[in-house]
């Protein structure tokens, strides 16, 4: 079933083209960057968008604090809240399950094309954006070996600013991944895929305006968004774990949660489509 | 084939279980009850005081409701006072230790080698050495809870406290204490704190000013450890491409108090100078009744005027401005050019006071 799934992820060519749309906006931040030599003033933009200026080497992290707060999940909504909505309405959901397949297998080789795509979406984004930081960031006599700065004003070794991009990197797809349960849950009791992807936006919209009001603070550790930009952490020195333990955490109880109910969901579900 | 419909209330069940254990549980596990403990309010002071040479570490959040003046001179003051912010710090005592300033997408550091300050922004790559002197701006060290507990319990007696109920604070036992500032000049309503049962280290404090049920500046961990932090946590910026820069003052205050031709008065509305003074910047008073008058000229005094007439219910006349922030008041002397800034924790009719002495009592000593 997940060789089937992923099959049609790669051969679609939406896939591709999503993943480009995407990719297109941090490539384009960085063409302006070199082109003009402006970064956000202090306190203003994504994080390491100013030091990105001094360092290439940092843009896939830029890049990904670009693409993280709305590019990414848009993308993972749209995805994965096809999973069942979308075969429902091209009528082909009630042709797979005539197959002698479990539908917790169908929903789980759902959730792992769905997380294919994301790690392929950073993937692409973090490999684009290394090539262009080198190229066109940064101060010239800076080699891509040489250690450079963290957040705390400390040395990092290259291995190190690998180990923790890829950390990084590991943590925006856990956090992701949370999305994607959402978006297959309610993929599972709409109609239609595009009612189960605005339903996951709307939660995340809800999320982060929820998270601007003092009022809302007993809530605040239970949002999906809440720890989203905690990557930046692992760039601290000593690394704050902290709310990246937090946001480990809290994305693991979504997808607890709400692939438990997916499968509370789709397993009695009546299928006609 | 679907599973049977009478299976459904079942799984769903499994689910909404599930989520309530993992809502309830963190909460629940907070919640967990404090064993009481008999110390006194004098004793909880005490141990209080005691723990000056604590070594610790931690995280703390403070939350402020003071929106001061958005002078450029004063912007870092406005954000520690008047916004939420998080702190890591390792404290190995006064003279050694660190405070970073956790911004979302950076960091502003500060570090206490032994010798000077080093800032650090990692937005800007830039580190500046300066000297540390104790005539300055608050900054970030001084509103973490042990450094501003220490600081409101300064000249306070017994009488001025009350115990209140133990609280856990950052996963740690704390004893609660209310203080009451000793003088009516004060514009703080009470200061309620908590401390470490074990270390005395204040682990939470909240300031209310006069008038007020919700607290106007918080400060709190959320991780504490009372262990001696590592040489290697409090060492310096060591970032190869770190642009350094060196600072003869280290803010508007030191400059003035180092460069302006003046001496401020013996006290003000019966405060005393302070032992920290030391130049032109007057310290007068203690703990939960201080204020300072800095000497500004006119390019820095004017828009910062101009910004204080802007604060609602300033009292503006030809001699002077004031406007109270929450519990702190603020006075600048004069209608334009130069004048004298005041700011403390008293009312604003002793700050109108202590501005007309102020203008009346600063000498001048000539040429710096």
């Amino acid at each position: 079933m997940i060789p089937v799934e992923l099959s049609k992820l790669l051969r679609s060519r939406r896939t591709w083209m999503t993943i480009a749309m995407i990719d297109a906006l941090p490539a384009l931040v960085a063409v302006l960057l070199a082109v003009t030599d402006l970064g956000p003033r202090p306190g203003t933009g994504p994080a390491f968008l100013s030091a990105v200026l001094t360092d290439g080497t940092l843009y896939p992290l830029a890049a990904l604090a670009i693409v993280l707060p709305l590019f990414l999940p848009i993308a993972v909504a749209l995805t994965a809240g096809e999973a069942v909505a979308g075969e429902a309405q091209q009528g082909t959901l009630r042709y797979l399950l005539v197959r002698p397949v479990g539908r917790v297998r169908l929903l789980v080789a759902k959730l792992v094309a769905s997380m294919v795509f994301v790690v392929l979406a950073v993937l692409v984004v973090a490999a684009t954006a290394y090539v262009l930081g080198v190229l066109l960031l940064g101060d010239e006599s800076i080699t891509v070996t040489g250690p450079t700065t963290s957040v705390s004003g400390t040395a990092l070794s290259t291995p190190e600013l690998v180990a923790r991009t890829g950390l990084a990197f590991g943590y925006a797809i856990l956090c992701m991944l949370g999305v994607a349960c959402v978006a297959l849950f309610l993929s599972t009791v709409v109609r239609t895929p595009a009612a189960a992807a605005f339903g996951t936006l709307g939660l995340l919209v809800g999320s982060t305006v929820l998270l601007t009001l003092d009022a809302a603070q007993v809530l605040h550790p239970y949002l999906p968004t809440r720890y989203w930009i905690a990557f930046v952490d692992l760039f601290r020195d000593p690394i704050l774990w902290r709310d990246i333990v937090r946001g480990t955490l809290l994305q693991l109880a979504y997808v607890v949660v709400f692939l438990g109910a997916a499968w509370a969901s789709f397993a009695t579900k009546d299928v006609s489509d | 084939m679907p599973e049977p419909r009478s299976t459904a209330p079942r799984r769903w069940a499994v689910v909404a279980v599930v989520a309530a254990l993992l809502v309830a549980g963190p909460l629940a596990w907070r919640a967990r009850p404090v064993a009481a403990d008999d110390a006194t309010a004098a004793v909880v002071a005490e141990r209080v005081r005691a723990s000056a040479d604590a070594s610790w570490s931690g995280l703390v959040e403070t939350s402020g409701a003071l929106q001061l003046p958005a002078a450029d001179e004063l912007s870092d003051l406005g954000r520690l006072l008047g916004e939420r912010t998080r702190l890591r710090a390792w404290w190995q005592d006064d003279r050694r230790w660190r405070v970073d300033e956790l911004l979302p997408a950076g960091e502003h550091g500060l570090r206490r080698d032994g010798v000077g300050l080093v800032s650090w922004d990692f937005e800007r790559d830039r580190a500046t050495v300066s000297r540390d002197p104790d005539v300055r701006l608050p900054r970030s060290s001084d509103v973490l809870p042990p450094a501003l507990a220490r600081r409101v319990l300064d000249g306070v007696g017994d009488d001025d406290l009350e115990r209140l109920s133990d609280e856990r604070v950052a996963g740690r036992t704390a004893l609660g204490l209310r203080v009451r500032p000793p003088s009516p000049l004060s514009s703080i309503d009470h200061v309620d704190l908590w401390a470490d049962r074990e270390t005395g280290v204040a682990l939470r404090v909240e300031v209310y000013a006069d008038g007020q049920a919700a607290p106007s500046f918080t400060t709190a961990f959320v991780e504490h450890d009372p262990g001696r932090p590592d040489d290697a946590e409090v060492g310096p910026v060591t970032g190869q491409r770190v642009d350094v820069e060196y600072d003869e003052a280290l803010d508007i205050a030191d400059a003035a108090n180092q460069y302006a031709p003046l001496r401020p008065p013996g006290s003000l509305v019966g405060l005393p100078q302070a032992e920290a003074t030391d130049g032109a910047v007057g310290v007068f008073g203690a703990g939960t009744t201080q204020l300072v008058t800095i000497p500004l000229r006119g390019r820095e005094a004017e828009p910062f005027r101009e910004q204080l007439q802007a604060v609602p219910g300033a009292a503006v006349t030809a001699e002077r401005t004031v406007a109270a922030v929450g519990p702190l008041t603020v006075a600048i002397t004069g209608s334009d050019d130069g004048g004298l800034l005041l700011a403390g924790w008293v009312t604003p009719e002793a700050m109108g006071r202590a501005a007309a002495e102020a203008v009346a009592g600063y000498e001048y000593t000539g040429d710096r």
